[in-house]
C-alpha cells in the first residue's frame, strides 16, 4: 500500500500541471538544470565530510567508543547490540542501513532488537550530513548549539523508541 | 560543524596512524570517492525532484501548501519572508512524506533566504536544521522494506513506535531550540 503515496502523488502533480497548461517538459529541463547547480555547491560539504568520517569509521574508533558508551548506554535502557547503530546514524545514512540490514538478518525481523533498530532508524536522521548540507549556500555557518541539540534530541527519541517496542 | 569536523578529522587521522600508517591516505581518499558516488547519485535524485518542486511552484500549488501548514510554520518561524515560509513548508511537508530529494533542495534554498549574512546562523535557521535533523518522516518506507525483506510477519507494524519515537525527538528538539533562542535574546536585553 505505502508503496502506491508517492507515485500517486507525483501522477496527481503532473495531471494537475497539465490541466493548469504548465510545460511539464520545460520543468524538467529546468529542473536537470538546477540539480547541476545544486550538486556543485553541495559537493564540497559531502566530499570533507566524507572524508573525516571515513577516518573516524575505519580507523577502529566509531567501534572503540561504541564499546565505551555500551555500559552507560545500558543504563537508559539500549541494549549493547544497538549501540553502533546509535553511534553510526548521525554520521552516516548508507552506513547504518547496511548495518540495519545486518542486524534484522542476525536477529530476525520480529526479534526485539531488529524492531528496535527499525525504530530507531525509522525516527532519526543523518544530522552531521544535514547540517553540512543544509547551510551549503549560506553565508552564516556558525550553529552553535543546533547539532548537540539535534544529537541530544535524537538521543531522546532512541530511548524512548527502546522503551516502547518493550510494549507494542 | 568545523568543531564537528576538526574532532571527527583529527582523532580518526590519529588513530588510523597508530593502527595503520599505511591506510591512511587511501582512506581519506575513499571517503572522498564515496562522496563523488553520491553527488552522482545526487544529481539524478535532485533532477527528478527538482523538476516536480518546479512544476509544483508554477501550479502555485506551492503556495498553498504553505497556506495549509502556515498555522504551524508562522508560529515556529516567527518574522521570515513569504518565500521562506513557502519553502520550509515544502521542505516540511516531503521531509514528513519522506521524499527526501525534495525536502533537501527546500531546506538549502529555505536556509539562504533565512540567512541573515552575519556569519552566525539565525535561530530560525537553526530550528529548521534541528526539525530536519531529528526526522519528521511519518511513513518510513526504506526501513519498512527492509523488514519486508528480512521476513518480518508484519513489517509495518513499527509504524506507530516510529511516530512516537520521532514526535518525542522532534518535540524535545523545538523546545530546546526555543528555550535557548529566548535565553540569548534576554541576554542581549541585558
Amino acid at each position: 500500500m505505502i508503496s502506491y503515496v508517492l507515485p500517486t502523488l507525483v501522477g496527481l502533480i503532473i495531471l494537475y500541471s497539465a490541466i493548469k497548461r504548465v510545460k511539464i517538459y520545460d520543468c524538467f529541463i529546468d529542473g536537470a538544470t538546477a540539480s547541476i547547480q545544486l550538486v556543485r555547491s553541495v559537493f564540497p560539504y559531502i566530499a570533507a565530510i566524507f572524508i573525516a568520517i571515513t577516518l573516524f569509521k575505519e580507523s577502529g574508533l566509531s567501534q572503540k567508543l561504541t564499546a565505551l558508551l555500551a555500559t552507560p548506554l545500558s543504563y537508559v535502557g539500549i541494549p549493547s547490540e544497538l549501540c553502533e547503530l546509535i553511534m553510526l546514524t548521525p554520521l552516516s545514512g548508507s552506513g547504518s542501513l547496511a548495518l540495519l540490514e545486518d542486524i534484522i538478518s542476525t536477529y530476525g525481523a520480529d526479534s526485539y532488537i531488529a524492531r528496535c533498530a527499525c525504530v530507531i532508524s525509522g525516527a532519526s536522521e543523518t544530522v552531521f550530513y544535514i547540517s553540512a548540507v543544509y547551510l551549503s549556500e549560506c553565508k552564516s555557518k556558525k550553529l552553535s548549539y543546533a547539532i548537540p541539540v539535534a544529537l541530544f534530541a535524537t538521543f531522546c527519541g532512541t530511548v524512548v523508541a527502546c522503551l516502547i517496542c518493550r510494549f507494542i | 560543524m568545523n568543531i564537528v569536523f576538526l574532532l571527527l578529522a583529527f582523532c580518526g587521522l590519529v588513530a588510523m596512524t597508530v593502527v595503520n600508517p599505511d591506510a591512511v591516505f587511501p582512506t581519506m581518499i575513499k571517503g572522498a570517492s564515496e562522496a563523488i558516488a553520491l553527488a552522482f547519485k545526487l544529481l539524478a535524485i535532485y533532477s527528478v525532484w527538482l523538476s516536480v518542486l518546479n512544476m509544483l511552484e508554477k501550479t502555485s500549488l506551492d503556495k498553498k501548501l504553505s497556506k495549509m501548514l502556515s498555522p504551524l510554520t508562522k508560529r515556529l518561524f516567527k518574522g521570515e519572508s513569504e518565500t521562506a515560509q513557502k519553502f520550509i513548508s515544502i521542505n516540511m511537508a516531503s521531509n514528513m512524506l519522506g521524499m527526501g530529494g525534495a525536502a533537501t533542495p527546500a531546506g538549502i534554498k529555505a536556509m539562504k533566504e533565512m540567512d541573515d549574512l552575519s556569519g552566525k546562523a539565525t535561530d530560525n535557521m537553526k530550528l529548521l536544521l534541528v526539525l530536519s535533523a531529528t526526522s519528521l518522516q511519518i511513513i518510513p518506507a526504506t526501513v519498512i522494506a527492509l523488514r519486508g525483506d528480512g521476513g518480518s510477519a508484519n513489517p509495518s507494524d513499527i509504524l506507530l513506535p516510529t511516530l512516537i519515537a520521532t514526535s518525542v525527538s522532534t518535540l524535545c528538539g523545538v523546545i530546546l531550540c526555543k528555550t535557548f533562542a529566548k535565553i540569548k535574546s534576554r541576554k542581549k536585553e541585558k
